[in-house]
């Protein structure tokens, strides 16, 4: 089964993930009338900043087992085994918040949805575009993402490809893997973050 | 094999259904004092509040205990445990009725807890509510017609959603508290004073300090007496004073009892293949470091799962039990996790930050670079990341202060 795999090192922070998930869940499912309904889509992947400001794509990683899932107290969360996703059922969820203080990646967010009750504020999380995938689509964070740091592959391609990387990079001419740009840019990033640091504490 | 579970709540549950996966052709009893079919206990107080039908309070079906071939034993409490004969009884010949025993090879004890009483003169007057199952609540919606003002006593965690579900349906609330501000032990005094503000600004009196000496009333509650000499007149009180481990049942001499039923990491009790989980476990808790009794579901979730499959015969230790709680009032949400109030003279390091126009707060107990405890006030989505890290006792090796901001997210930690 293929699966959403993050990429961290190629992330370069530029959010299109964010905006490509908020218009795969909207009514329309396109962005210029999508920012127009209400409630506003929003999305379920959240780029977050490092430490130096580089990007890193946060979603759920439906895990087996999800600690939110054994956490939810009305049972509204369960597993939808042909995708292998671990789903929110809108009309179960009392919002109580179990589910954020269980998640240890802090994926879940609380809002209204346009699969929801209305005004109904209810917990929202990636769902792997089953209803995309259904219609022979990939997952709109991957389609979006135009630095690799989202792939849409089975877990073994995924894994024999990061060995096969890590086995280059011991040879003599080893050739780096990710391309240097992507490690030029977070250079830059961190020995900007650090110069903004050491200026403030000149009181500049 | 012969599986018992005493108690039909979370753990029962979890151990049952786990014990069922791994075996298939043993034979399991629950024996539960409660003859609904199983409810989510944290769930009531929205019935209370009215925002959820209590018929929506079921978290299994009622074909629960036939789809997985449990034997059910309902509506009677366990009576005493015979270790050596490894029976399970429920006497009822002091109510006319017989005496049952049920043979086991393996027994689970997760009788849960129950509502700590109080002394005070008129506790029979009607509507005088403990909160701790389904019945008290669907009592109270019936006094809830004719009542205008309630009086709750404690400003726990029960005694809190009582009085909030109250205010929701439009009730005068009283509110008598020992400590200076509600949920003492849950939250610190800066998340304390923001959720009493909320909820005063709301309409909830509050008195601090004294206790009900004597309840008022001709067959119905009017009013209390307090310690101090003062009355409050009210049509309903709503006792939530804490839990205490239901555990009458069991031979002390037998089964090592602290506060709770003591158990080693296998959720086993002093006496071998007698296990125990949920509200009536004791174990060491990872942020205090010392045994403790956390009475929480999540808890009681975990420990069940974890009892279930040592007793179908697959070791799993419990690395130990975590106080936790999430809490959602008016326009206020908090989180808590682990030691929030560290003794004075320990050698924690507390750091923290507060944003009043923001109604944000944010806390954090460190013992060396371990996480110990956390308390945050509203923005609280990242807060499974802390309690997380409590869990793991994992060392943060990056600035703590950066944990502090409202944007800190995972990619911070790696």
């Amino acid at each position: 089964m293929k699966k959403v795999v993050v990429h961290p090192e190629r992330c370069v922070g530029c959010m299109q993930c964010m905006v490509g998930c908020a218009t795969a869940h909207s009514r329309s499912g396109e962005l210029f009338s999508a920012i127009c309904e209400v409630p506003i889509p929003k999305p379920r992947i959240h780029v977050g900043v490092g430490l130096y400001g580089e990007g890193f794509p946060n979603r759920c990683r439906h895990c087996d087992p999800a600690p939110c899932m054994l956490a939810c107290l009305p049972g509204a969360i369960y597993r939808n085994a042909d995708f292998d996703t671990v789903m929110i059922d809108p009309d179960r969820c009392i919002n109580c918040a179990s589910c954020a203080m269980a998640c240890p990646f802090g994926v879940i967010r609380y809002h209204e949805d346009i699969h929801a009750p209305i005004k109904k504020v209810v917990a929202v999380k990636c769902d792997n575009c089953i209803a995309r995938q259904t219609k022979g689509l990939i997952p709109a964070c991957v389609e979006v993402c135009k630095s690799n740091a989202l792939t849409f592959e089975t877990l073994t391609d995924a894994l024999k490809r990061k060995t096969n990387e890590v086995a280059r990079t011991v040879s003599a001419e080893a050739k780096q893997v990710t391309a240097p740009g992507f490690n030029l840019l977070n250079a830059i990033k961190k020995a900007q973050t650090e110069l903004k640091v050491n200026c403030s504490r000149r009181g500049n | 094999m012969k599986y018992i579970v005493i108690g039909n709540g979370i753990a029962g549950i979890q151990a049952a259904e786990t014990i069922r996966k791994m075996d298939s052709e043993g034979s399991i009893t629950m024996i539960g004092d409660e003859t609904c079919s199983p409810y989510c206990r944290p769930m009531i107080s929205l019935v209370l509040e009215g925002v959820l039908s209590p018929e929506k309070l079921a978290i299994r079906g009622e074909d629960f205990y036939e789809k997985l071939h449990i034997e059910p034993v309902l509506g009677n409490r366990v009576t005493h445990i015979d270790v050596a004969d490894r029976q399970v009884i429920i006497d009822e010949t002091s109510k006319g009725g017989r005496k049952t025993g049920f043979s086991f090879d393996k027994l689970l004890i997760a009788s849960g807890a129950d509502a700590r009483s109080i002394k005070a003169d008129g506790l029979n007057l009607k509507n005088i509510f403990y909160m701790r199952g389904q019945e008290h609540v669907l009592k109270m919606l019936e006094a809830l017609t004719t009542a205008k003002s309630a009086l709750v006593l404690g400003g726990g965690l029960v005694g809190f959603k009582a009085a909030y579900g109250l205010m929701k349906r439009g009730l005068e609330v009283t509110m008598l508290i020992k400590s200076g501000y509600p949920l003492s032990m849950q939250v610190d005094e800066p998340a304390g004073n923001l959720i009493l503000q909320e909820l005063v600004k709301h309409g909830l009196k509050v008195f601090v300090g004294a206790e009900v000496s004597s309840f008022e009333g001709d067959r119905q509650v009017t009013g209390a007496h307090l310690t101090d000499n003062s009355f409050i007149k009210c049509d309903m009180v709503v006792i939530g004073k804490g839990v205490l481990p239901s555990l009458s049942f069991v031979p002390r001499d037998q089964i090592k009892v602290d506060l709770g039923i003591m158990v080693d990491e296998h959720l086993e009790t002093s006496s071998s293949e007698i296990y125990a989980a949920g509200d009536v476990a004791e174990y060491v808790d990872i942020a205090r470091k010392t045994r403790w009794v956390n009475a929480i579901w999540p808890e009681a979730v975990n420990q069940g799962r974890l009892a279930g499959m040592n007793m179908a015969g697959r070791p799993v230790a419990l690395k130990g039990s975590l106080s936790r709680n999430v809490i959602r009032i008016f326009d206020v949400d908090v989180m808590t996790c682990g030691l929030v109030n560290p003794p004075a003279d320990s050698d924690h390091q507390v750091i923290s930050q507060i944003n009043p126009r923001k109604s944000l707060y944010r806390k954090l107990v460190f013992k060396n670079d371990i996480l110990a405890g956390m308390v945050m006030v509203n923005q609280v989505d990242q807060g499974g990341l802390f309690a997380a890290l409590i869990q793991s006792e994992i060392p943060v090796r990056i600035p703590k202060e950066s944990m502090l901001n409202p944007g800190f997210n995972y990619k911070q930690l790696i």
